[in-house]
């Protein structure tokens, strides 16, 4: 039965991510498109099922946030079940959200957006990878990293109840308290957090800011788009990952719109184009123009530069100090850099470890009242957080007796699918000249993207076990002039 | 040998669960000295877990369509191609995972095999592998065990 091959991670492109640039007479680049695989018949899968069943099932949609999904998922049924959790149930899932938020950011940074300026943006290929990371930033920090991934992780599966998908989260509360011995724990992860976060930005700081090259690619115009920006803020417009109004603020900065969670269909819309299976959400007071940024555009941006783009400031204090030091350094907000992507996670790092560290400190997490049992007929529930690649949506609707009849999700990356191919189009365009392509041009163009960590039918695990890219660079005539594939 | 078993997939994917389907199974027969664990994580995330083990086996799902599905290929670390450049956050694979792992100086199993079974659908939210996948999982099934039993290892890295 058995046999043996080499795994051609080529035989496996079709449905994974694929970037297709079309060049002009000229070889300069017309067009740039980038697709991803299709997941078919969730809404299917999910009918008919009990409510109560969905933060156990979404969070399954994706291996890499989760927890956001239990999250977002757990926040519908409240709504649902016409249901407030106690306080320190909330604070409990914000507890729980904020290690996520930390481990997730610290994977991205170090892992994935890190080597393109740790290591350097155009350096060989095999050495922009985390191992390069290390080579750099010694031993040590790489075992700092994975040891802060891993008691962030210790967080979410004690407090969320398994390991990988949290189960904690019902409707009106969560299942289990915090014990005075697991709360020690937790104060002291929150507390290393916060010394890891700014170790950190400390890197980024001396390796990426103090170089006049690196910080000169962060501000050129190619990675620059005027577009939207959307975040959860508090009732301070504080950055706020678990709770809040959706806030979005129009290009200049101005507040465009405030808005509950169950408002949130009166302002998305989303696009088709047939060539992507992805929707494209816009704002629908501004309309759909095209792939295209400003004012006019309905266009909008999710995760940390947006966030932070779309709100006040940072609700703790040194990530407040932060956020402006970072503005003031990219000439006032909001910023429309899209490599500054990676330096606003990092300000978020450090919200989400104070913020963790304020949760974990609070008397009232210690507290028992963690649910209120809901009594009203279930009917139609939304629930929004901020997951680490933006704000997430989870709508259902159930009939009588909290069977499933519909479900719409948005999630994170998707608000981004209109962004990430623009900025995918013009970091092609400003970089391929002429026809002429090179590894190191094209790991620019895969940066434009990089930035956003797209996250799509991240469910799959098939070895192996990463989404590979395929670029086809194509002349006019669609003919396939060269293809590179990253493995 | 202290052996961990890794089934790796995700359970509402149709054959994207195979993995987990073939350790679940494994599992049941409680073998000596050996741990299963079932798992949607993939890449770095699967360091947390292969630390101290002498003996690390895979199970996992692969895409060809080159040969029928419910193909067993057994498989080294070399045959997986390394993720130099990663573009998404599960983009680092096991194999860089293991690199990462041994040059920070954990105790990284010694001995590491992959079982990759060939799938058909990975795009279909259900639960359940397709009708073709699931008939030959107890075959795996016996196949792996008796490797694991017979403390052979097919592949040294």
């Amino acid at each position: 039965m058995a046999k043996r091959i080499t795994i051609d991670p080529i035989t496996r492109l079709e449905g994974h991510g694929k970037i297709e640039i079309f060049l002009n007479d000229e070889g300069n680049v017309d067009r740039a498109f980038f697709q991803v695989p299709e997941l078919r018949g969730f809404e299917k899968f999910s009918e008919g099922r009990m409510a109560e069943e969905m933060p156990r099932i979404t969070p399954k949609i994706c291996g890499v946030c989760p927890t956001a999904h239990h999250m977002a998922s757990g926040k519908a049924l409240d709504d649902l079940f016409h249901v407030t959790p106690p306080s320190p149930a909330k604070k409990i899932r914000e507890l729980i959200n904020s290690a996520f938020m930390g481990e997730d950011h610290t994977l991205h940074f170090f892992f994935l957006g890190g080597p393109d300026f740790i290591v350097g943006p155009q350096a060989p290929a095999g050495e922009r990878n985390i191992l390069g990371v290390i080579q750099k930033v010694g031993l040590d920090a790489g075992k700092k990293v994975i040891d802060i991934r891993k008691r962030l992780r210790n967080i979410i599966t004690k407090q969320g109840g398994r390991v990988i998908h949290p189960v904690c989260n019902l409707p009106g509360g969560v299942s289990k308290g915090v014990t005075k011995e697991d709360r020690e724990e937790y104060i002291q992860t929150g507390k290393e957090a916060v010394e890891f976060a700014r170790f950190a930005l400390k890197a980024f700081e001396d390796i990426v800011l103090k170089n006049k090259e690196y910080v000169d690619v962060i501000v050129g115009d190619i990675y620059k788009h005027k577009t939207y920006y959307m975040g959860l803020v508090d009732k301070d417009n504080k950055v706020n990952f678990y709770d809040g109004d959706i806030r979005v603020v129009d290009p200049e900065g101005k507040e465009f719109a405030r808005f509950k969670s169950r408002e949130y269909l009166d302002h998305i819309e989303e696009h088709v184009e047939p060539w992507s299976y992805i929707k494209f959400p816009y704002l629908k007071d501004v309309g759909w123009k095209g792939f295209v940024d400003g004012k006019d555009s309905g266009v909008y941006r999710v995760a940390p530069l947006a966030r932070l783009n779309a709100s006040d400031g940072m609700a703790t204090p040194l990530a407040q100090v932060e956020y402006e030091k970072m503005y003031n350094i990219l000439g006032g907000k909001p910023a429309h850099n899209t490599l500054a992507y990676h330096w606003a996670r990092l300000v978020e790092l450090l919200y989400a470890a104070e913020r963790l560290l304020e949760l974990a400190q609070d008397e009232e997490i210690l507290d028992s009242d963690v649910r209120n049992i809901p009594t009203a007929v279930p009917d139609e529930g939304i629930g929004v957080v901020e997951a680490p690649r933006g704000t997430l949506y989870h709508h259902y609707k159930t009939d009588d007796n909290g069977v499933i009849t519909g479900v719409n999700l948005i999630v994170a990356t998707v608000n981004n699918a209109a962004s990430i191919c623009m900025s995918i189009e013009k970091a092609a365009k400003g970089l391929i000249k002429e026809g002429k392509v090179s590894e190191g041009l094209l790991n620019m163009v895969e940066m434009a993207f990089r930035a956003y960590d797209p996250c799509l039918a991240c469910a799959t695990h098939s070895l192996p076990g990463h989404m590979p890219l395929e670029i086809n660079i194509r002349d006019h005539e669609a003919n396939i002039l060269e293809t590179i594939r990253r493995s | 040998m202290k052996t961990l078993i890794l089934g790796i997939g995700n359970p509402i994917l149709t054959d994207d669960a195979v993995g987990i389907c073939v350790a679940d199974e494994i599992k049941k027969l409680s073998l000596p000295d050996v741990e299963v664990i079932e798992t949607s994580l993939a890449g770095i995330s699967l360091l947390d877990y292969i630390v101290g083990y002498e003996r690390l086996i895979i199970i996992d799902s692969i895409k060809t369509e080159k040969e029928v599905p419910g193909t067993l290929y057994k498989l080294k670390l070399e045959d997986i191609s390394n993720s130099a450049t990663t573009s998404y956050s599960h983009g680092i694979n096991i194999k860089t995972a293991i690199g990462l792992g041994r040059k920070l100086g954990y105790k990284i199993p010694k001995i590491i095999e992959i079982y990759a079974i060939e799938i058909k659908d990975n795009t279909t939210f259900g639960e359940g592998c397709t009708p073709a996948v699931k008939s030959k999982i107890p075959g795996i099934v016996d196949e792996i065990t008796k490797i694991i039993k017979s403390d052979q290892p097919q592949h040294l890295p």
